[in-house]
């Protein structure tokens, strides 16, 4: 394939007609159709086993130390139970769930090798074209495993590796061993130890000192098979003083039955580096999305997350930052939008452990058609951190009766100096608003959403434009209740 | 690993290929019971129980998130056949 050119940027009226033009598509159209599983490599049956684990390990051809890695967690997993505290996780059959499916027998690097029903989901999806218009490089996992990856040759020049992680494993043994599960251990939580046990694909990369990756990296999951479980791990060390920005995007098939994704993702931010994640999460409406996210930050690293997450039946996130050096800088920004039959138990976790650190943590919630979002985040400033300085903001927005908002914050200072602040707030909408604006000649819908508009617009803004338009689309098409 | 508790604090002793550590019994970022973790005399680390965060003995420090704090270790000797821990 070609590289992406280097320079190139989506003219921002065309990328906004277009996002607008399928806006009455329903997500089963556009993202909730299927493929047939005919040219699959293997699918393992239902259920978690020793076996199992064994054989995902056995057939990766991996070192014993992983195998060992996967066995350990799996015991982890079994002797915990279910957590209690938030979204009911009590309905997911962990029986009946596929852990371990492969579509294809490698990552290509070129899509015309990609078998073809599967490029065609990528094409539907406007992966290829988004990898030649603005990305620097793309990754995308379909099922238990990556089936492209590509990363702009100029990139690759300089040292950047963006890999699958079944890839960085074999190529980069000692690297992996260094750094995986050191952010996020096995028995960090249960649904950290299940991943450990089961994990498959997810991305690698490693930026080299003072490298810029001026365009972002882009991993995309898809998931097709009923009853699915998708375990992706990714880890990203930005060595000091590097750049980069990386995005993804996720969607599957609408079925009547349970799915599940419970991704690991590690973050590494050596001195003066900063790395920015963004999230456009919007699985269907039968999958369970209980993803770990933990960053380092240290000395003058600045670490971002930004978090929107749109599509699912529960979802079980909190995205968090360890400021573990001086001046280390975090955020996180997170719009959970929860409609019919959606649980958004969503926020963040800043833990400021060195003197001087900053952070911030932003989080906006919908709650539409009996939809209901939680915000559960932490703010802690331990001993040791003095003159650490934070604001945490967390506005709700209910747009009917039925709808419900919870509000988890906790804050825990043990240094005299911090300066902490803590603003939450949750309202309707407004009949004045929509009286306001209907005067202007607006009909009902069309002043609900542009009321939506402006209330999710500071975390919009700081995405790049393509993402932006295509965040507002799909908060578009949740306001008409077509999303899963 | 043996337990033993002066003045009310635990403290975990453990035998690393001959050479003898002490930690407090603690995780440092809950408060778990520490030194009943998975015991590694090759690395000379526990692992946490409860979250899995891994610490050198020799220094009390974690190798993992996410505990960020060191513990408490303590000095120890052995004397005529018998092990004696400094405790301030």
């Amino acid at each position: 394939m070609n590289p992406p050119p280097e320079t190139a940027t989506l003219d921002p009226k065309l990328a906004e007609r277009e996002a607008i033009k399928d806006i009455n598509q329903d997500y089963k159209t556009k993202f909730g159709f299927n493929d047939p599983e005919t040219g699959y490599v293997f699918k393992a049956p239902k259920g978690l086993s020793r076996q199992l684990v064994e054989d995902i390990s056995e057939y990766k051809d991996e070192p014993q130390w992983m195998r060992d890695f996967r066995l350990k967690a799996l015991d982890h997993f079994l002797a915990r139970p279910i957590p209690q505290w938030g979204a009911n996780l009590n309905q997911i059959d962990f029986d009946n769930i596929h852990y371990f499916v492969r579509a294809s027998e490698r990552a290509e690097t070129n899509w015309d090798d990609v078998p073809d029903d599967i490029k065609n989901t990528f094409d539907k999806l406007g992966i290829p074209e988004a990898e030649q218009q603005f990305l620097s490089g793309v990754g995308a996992q379909y099922e238990s495993e990556v089936v492209y990856h590509q990363v702009n040759e100029k990139l690759e020049a300089q040292g950047v590796q963006f890999m699958d992680m079944d890839t960085a494993l074999r190529e980069h043994e000692d690297v992996i061993r260094e750094h995986f599960a050191t952010v996020i251990p096995a028995n960090d939580n249960m649904l950290a130890a299940l991943n450990s046990a089961v994990w498959s694909g997810g991305s690698f990369v490693y930026v080299p000192p003072g490298v810029k990756v001026d365009m972002p990296l882009q991993a995309y999951f898809r998931i097709n098979t009923e009853n699915m479980g998708q375990f992706e791990r990714t880890l990203i060390i930005a060595d000091e003083g590097s750049d980069v920005h990386y995005i993804e995007g996720c969607t599957a098939p609408v079925y009547s039955t349970d799915s599940l994704h419970s991704a690991v993702v590690e973050l590494i931010a050596r001195p003066g580096a900063r790395i920015r994640y963004t999230t456009v999460q919007n699985w269907s409406q039968n999958v369970f999305n209980l993803v770990t996210k933990r960053a380092i930050a240290e000395r003058d690293a600045t670490v971002e997350w930004v978090d929107c997450n749109l599509g699912s039946k529960v979802t079980m996130k909190y995205p968090s930052i360890y400021l573990m050096g001086e001046r280390a800088h975090g955020e996180i920004l997170s719009i959970a939008f929860a409609g019919n039959g959606q649980h958004q138990d969503a926020g963040g976790k800043i833990i400021h452990a060195a003197p001087k650190t900053t952070s911030s943590i932003f989080a906006k919630s919908i709650s539409k058609d009996g939809g209901r979002s939680t915000y559960r985040g932490l703010l802690e400033v331990a001993k040791g951190a003095s003159e650490a300085r934070s604001k945490v903001v967390c506005d709700a927005l209910l747009l009917d009766p039925e709808s419900r908002s919870d509000t988890y914050p906790t804050i825990r200072i043990d240094e005299s100096d911090a300066n902490v602040g803590h603003e939450a707030s949750v309202s309707k909408i407004g009949e004045e608003q929509l009286y306001y604006l209907q005067a202007h000649g607006l009909d009902e819908e069309e002043a609900s959403k542009m009321i939506v508009n402006g209330f999710i617009e500071p975390v919009v803004k700081e995405l790049p434009m393509e993402y932006a338009v295509e965040l507002n689309r799909l908060i578009e098409l949740q306001m008409e209740g077509s999303i899963g | 690993m043996r337990l033993i508790e002066v003045e009310g604090v635990e403290i975990g002793i453990f035998n690393c290929g001959g050479e003898l550590m002490a930690i407090e019994d603690r995780c440092s970022h809950d408060d778990g019971p520490l030194a009943q973790g998975e015991f590694d005399a090759a690395t000379c680390t526990v692992e946490c129980p409860r979250h899995g965060s891994l610490f050198d003995l020799r220094s009390g420090r974690p190798k993992t998130l996410p505990a960020f704090a060191p513990v408490e270790t303590f000095d120890v000797r052995v004397e005529d056949g018998e092990i004696k821990l400094e405790v301030e």
